[in-house]
């Protein structure tokens, strides 16, 4: 899991390599640090760092040093990697199946986001649909794949799929 | 060395005239002349074991559609076992059915202990195991660098330049023809049926064009490179197959809008075999246009190895078929090498 969190540190010296290190002590890989210097309040600087656990355990460890350490948490997520999705649909597609690919796609898992986008033909009465989105886990583009697929098969579209 | 030319068409005289324009290039290299000692097309035969005048074919076939002066053999198979040649140059038309008068001819010479090089994907991409396993126990080659992307050469450049390399995957443009069409759609604004009708007015796409459109050839060179390069056992009719016929101007201008391009892209691994359209991010080299032809190897040591080619004509044919004569030329020197050195 990788983490990304906004932390506020007393302005004295060792107190960065202070709150640093009880994530590396706890298995945690330091991807990132910010420091901004320039955003002081009542004698505490802001920094941002990001890095990757492995368990919540861990997590929860560097949680508990940190607390007992006068570092303060100001805000935390969870940053999830995630990988592009993208088809183009063209052909005779209806807005019902439009519906039926945003519900399906909303209903899986792993999908973070998702983008329709629609144009008609005025020469052929066929339309074009570009669907793009995110997905947070690479076994999930497989899962979207065969969806895909078997929607454009049944509902006789052709389906152009993004180049990995 | 002596060779026999099945199939005076387009690709037939290109190779001709290589023939006689390298001649030099035989006799420095290999301290020998390569000779035309037959040719035949649909209605004619060329026959002389001392050696044809390549230009004579030429004139003759252009000035009365006809190679030879003698009418066509009724027996090719007959010709082709009895005639003194080392190579068979196969480049008849390609029958996709059955593979045609070029799985003959191929194998006919293959069983007499004949070198074929070929540019006919008919019987590659139908056959190819039984053609190469015959090659094989008649101790002769098989060489068919003609047979996919024209003057790119993929299949020699991945089976001996690229030989301690693991070709994990291929993908590539195959077929000059579609590209063409929708580099035009793109660049142009063109609807599919006039990107089209330009591709056959300028001699891109034949009259009748569903053999590129709906991805036949694609698939047949995909099969060729599957079997070819990743020791697959498929044919043509194993690959999944999605042609460019249903393209619209609205799919490309929204593909345009996300920085893409639709190109008819074939790849093949050990577990896919797929030819269709697909989005392909502007300035990848597999957004490539025009009628070029491209193939993007992905390899275990090198990464990423990419080839582009003319994919198709007379010279760029004739090119590929050059590239096998002489690799054969090698081979047969090396031959004579060791069994000199085993003499002695």
């Amino acid at each position: 899991m990788k983490v990304n969190v906004d932390l506020s540190l007393m302005d004295v010296p060792g107190q960065l390599v202070g709150a640093l290190e009880p994530i590396s002590a706890n298995d945690g890989n330091i991807i990132g640090v910010v420091h901004h210097h320039d955003a002081m309040v009542g004698g505490r600087i802001a920094v941002n760092v990001t890095f990757e656990v492995r368990t919540d355990k861990s997590l929860e460890r560097i949680m508990e040093v940190w607390e007992g350490s006068n570092v303060i948490v100001v805000k935390m997520d969870a940053v999830y990697e995630s990988y592009p999705l993208q088809y183009l649909l063209v052909g005779d597609i209806s807005s019902r199946e439009i519906e039926a690919l945003t519900h399906g796609m909303e209903s899986m898992e792993g999908v973070a986001s998702l983008d329709i986008r629609i144009t008609g033909s005025l020469t052929s009465g066929s339309r074009a649909a570009m669907v793009t989105g995110r997905v947070t886990r690479k076994g999930s583009l497989e899962t979207v794949e065969q969806f895909f697929r078997q929607h454009a098969e049944n509902g006789g579209y052709m389906l152009i799929r993004g180049l990995e | 060395m002596d060779v026999l030319i099945a199939g005076f068409g387009v690709v037939g005289q290109g190779i001709t005239e290589a023939i006689r324009d390298k001649q030099e290039l035989f006799v420095k290299r290999f301290g020998e002349r390569v000779r035309i000692v037959g040719a035949f097309d649909a209605r004619s035969l060329a026959l002389d074991p001392s050696g044809l005048d390549p230009d004579e074919l030429l004139q003759r076939k252009q000035s009365t559609s006809r190679v030879g002066k003698g009418e066509a053999p009724d027996d090719v198979e007959k010709l082709l076992q009895e005639t003194a040649y080392d190579l068979l140059l196969e480049v008849t038309p390609t029958n996709i059915v059955d593979g045609g008068l070029g799985y003959k001819h191929i194998r006919t010479a293959l069983a007499a202990g004949r070198h074929v090089a070929t540019s006919n994907k008919g019987p590659l991409a139908l056959r190819f195991r039984e053609l190469t396993e015959l090659a094989a126990r008649n101790r002769v080659h098989l060489r068919y660098e003609a047979s996919v992307g024209g003057a790119m050469p993929v299949i020699n450049l991945s089976r001996e330049l690229l030989m301690g390399e693991d070709i994990i995957s291929l993908r590539g443009i195959l077929n000059g023809t579609c590209n063409f069409i929708l580099h035009r759609m793109k660049e142009e604004g063109l609807s599919f049926d006039f990107a089209l009708r330009e591709a056959q007015e300028l001699g891109y796409a034949e009259t009748d064009p569903t053999y590129d459109i709906d991805g036949v050839d694609s698939a047949c060179k995909l099969a060729i490179l599957a079997n070819a390069i990743f020791d697959r056992d498929v044919t043509y009719s194993d690959v999944v197959r999605t042609g460019i016929r249903g393209i619209t101007e609205e799919a490309i201008t929204l593909a345009a809008e996300q920085k893409k391009v639709i190109r008819l892209i074939g790849e093949v691994s050990r577990d896919k075999l797929e030819v269709a359209p697909r989005l392909v991010p502007a300035g990848h080299p597999l957004s490539i246009g025009g009628t070029l032809n491209i193939a993007q190897m992905l390899t275990d040591l090198a990464g990423d190895i990419t080839v582009v080619g003319r994919g198709a004509g007379r010279k760029e044919t004739a090119s590929a078929l050059l590239s096998d004569l002489l690799a054969i030329l090698k081979d047969e020197e090396a031959r004579r090498e060791a069994k000199c050195r085993s003499m002695t």
